[in-house]
């Protein structure tokens, strides 16, 4: 399994961890916030559900590059970075955005909301070449073979 | 249907960044109607529906041909199941009681119908008992 998809599969794990941790606490008045719902929600299906089929569709899709090394799989580093430090600064921010909100947490947000964006389309250009028919996969080893 | 989830997992993530960012700008008050699509886009469009397609992709394969079953039935499922989440998307912007919401989950239960039906028999083992 290739380094990025263990990242993936691993920061996920983390973020199935957390997910429940706060629907746990969405069940306990005390500690229950507005803002709790929207983070589990996002936690288990971003962090978890979308971040593991991420993991696992550039590892098992086929083309894969199997060079490792940043260069070598820059947009699945891209869609890593991207997707997480947007979420995390989702986490981080939306409990602190209120009517009266300092305006750091709202840039934040603003912020969290370009990457997860950007996290969608590296993905995108990553995946898009590599769902193919066994046909068009032998017609680019052909291609391939004939420049090499 | 892999690329078709794609494409919905772009939409989805440009309608959750809006809504995100109205939160904190607020652009217009209607941008919150987004977060019904937003949901429907995600789990039918992206989730389930990549997992529907890369499970016809990689379950086992029939012996004979057609290898994965009638390609008929593959087509009314991938059909069904994008005409049932439009149909629920046009029913929450048009917002009117013409029974649109229930035509599209009709659609959607067709679609799940029509997958289990192509994969039930797909789910075996080819390999010879070792027991």
């Amino acid at each position: 399994m290739p380094f990025v998809s263990r990242t993936f599969i691993k920061s996920g794990m983390v973020y199935f961890v957390l997910s429940l941790v706060a629907g746990l606490l969405l069940e306990i008045e005390q500690f229950s916030f507005p803002a709790l719902m929207p983070l589990f929600w996002h936690m288990l299906m971003l962090g978890w559900i979308t971040q593991i089929i991420i993991g696992v569709s550039v590892w098992m899709f086929p083309g894969r590059n199997k060079e490792e090394g940043f260069w070598n799989q820059k947009w699945n580093w891209g869609t890593f970075i991207f997707l997480n430090i947007g979420l995390a600064l989702r986490v981080v921010a939306e409990p602190m955005i209120s009517g009266q909100s300092a305006e750091v947490w709202k840039i934040l947000i603003v912020i969290s909301s370009v990457l997860h964006m950007l996290a969608g389309i590296t993905y995108l250009i990553e995946i898009w070449p590599r769902v193919m028919s066994k046909k068009a996969q032998r017609k680019k080893r052909k291609r391939q073979r004939n420049r090499s | 249907m892999i690329r078709i989830s794609l494409l919905y997992l772009l939409v989805g993530m440009v309608s959750g960044a809006i809504m995100l960012v109205n939160k904190a700008y607020v652009i217009h008050p209607s941008v919150w109607a987004l977060l019904p699509i937003h949901i429907e886009v995600v789990i039918f469009g992206w989730v389930i529906q990549l997992t529907l397609g890369t499970a016809y992709w990689m379950l086992p394969r029939f012996l004979e041909q057609p290898q994965r079953g009638n390609p008929q039935l593959a087509i009314g499922m991938v059909v069904a199941l994008n005409l049932g989440i439009l149909v629920i998307i046009a029913d929450i912007l048009l917002s009117v009681s013409w029974g649109l919401g229930l035509l599209g989950r009709i659609l959607e239960l067709s679609a799940v119908v029509l997958f289990v039906i192509l994969h039930w028999d797909r789910i075996v083992s080819y390999r010879a008992s070792t027991t």
